[in-house]
């Protein structure tokens, strides 16, 4: 189980240095769709189901999924992956600056990959089912919090319309 | 600092260095920036996870949330841009370049 925690995170620092060393979009949405399914790997396997799902279904099915149409705009006729040169160096730049983070605060330690306490699952009634119980707060003790959630969503509509209304107003001046 | 911390700080600093030193692309730029919010999300949930704090998880559904808000902000200013300059390299962003 430890061993596959940490596949799952070096997982997700290896597809975020893939997004960072800035490919073209299409290798980098690619990225980000790798980063965001380990990600959800490592929720799960500290026994956070429900956020997990959460992940993969917002952020992977929703907003992932604009960004990969949105990446049309950025079409050029040969895109560049990882394996051209800039994007290579860049990304072993990276790498290296990571290698030397991650020695200077695990090499002289005895690294035990071990999972310490995590959260209880279907059986701790104290603690309202683990954390589903506790995005039930947001509906209940927690409802200003949602209210200002939705105000602040409907309000980036409003944003989003003006930013993109044209006829020489807001941002796009010259249709 | 155990590996999952290490993994998700380094992950947001690796988001931001892509961000910073941007290449040619905006769309990039903006992916940088929700690699960012997702090490974000990973760490408000491990926070709730690790210390047992389930109220907590309010958190990160609340930044998901709000990381949707700027993401279509951003993808509006790309739209924008790529409507204005006619694509969205960063090269063409040159108004205030003396």
């Amino acid at each position: 189980m430890s061993y596959t925690m940490a596949l799952l995170l070096m997982g997700m620092v290896g597809g975020l240095l893939g997004v960072a060393s800035n490919p073209s979009p299409y290798f980098g949405a690619l990225g980000l769709v790798l980063v965001s399914g380990m990600g959800c790997g490592v929720l799960a396997g500290y026994h956070g189901g429900f956020l997990s799902l959460v992940l993969f279904l917002i952020y992977l099915g929703g907003m992932l999924v604009v960004f990969a149409y949105s990446a049309a705009l950025a079409a050029e006729p040969y895109p560049e992956g990882w394996l051209s040169w800039a994007v290579a160096m860049t990304a072993s730049t990276y790498l290296m600056g990571l290698g030397v983070c991650w020695w200077g605060f695990f090499g002289h330690t005895d690294l035990r990959l071990g999972e310490g306490q995590v959260m209880g699952g279907w059986g701790d009634s104290s603690q309202l089912r683990g954390e589903t119980g506790g995005v039930g707060h947001m509906y209940s003790s927690g409802g200003g919090g949602l209210v200002t959630c939705a105000g602040g969503l409907l309000l980036t509509l409003f944003v989003v319309l003006e930013l993109t209304r044209g006829l020489a107003r807001g941002t796009i001046r010259s249709v | 600092m155990t590996p999952a911390h290490f993994a998700f700080s380094s992950t947001f600093t690796l988001g931001l260095m892509g961000l910073t030193f941007h290449r040619t692309h905006l769309l990039s730029a903006l992916l940088c920036l929700e690699g960012m919010m997702l090490s974000l999300f990973i760490a408000f949930a491990l926070w709730t996870l690790q210390l047992n704090s389930s109220s907590f998880s309010i958190a990160p559904m609340i930044l998901l949330a709000f990381s949707a808000c700027e993401a279509s902000a951003g993808l509006g200013l790309l739209v924008a841009t790529a409507r204005t300059h006619g694509s969205d390299r960063m090269q063409n962003l040159n108004l205030l370049q003396c």
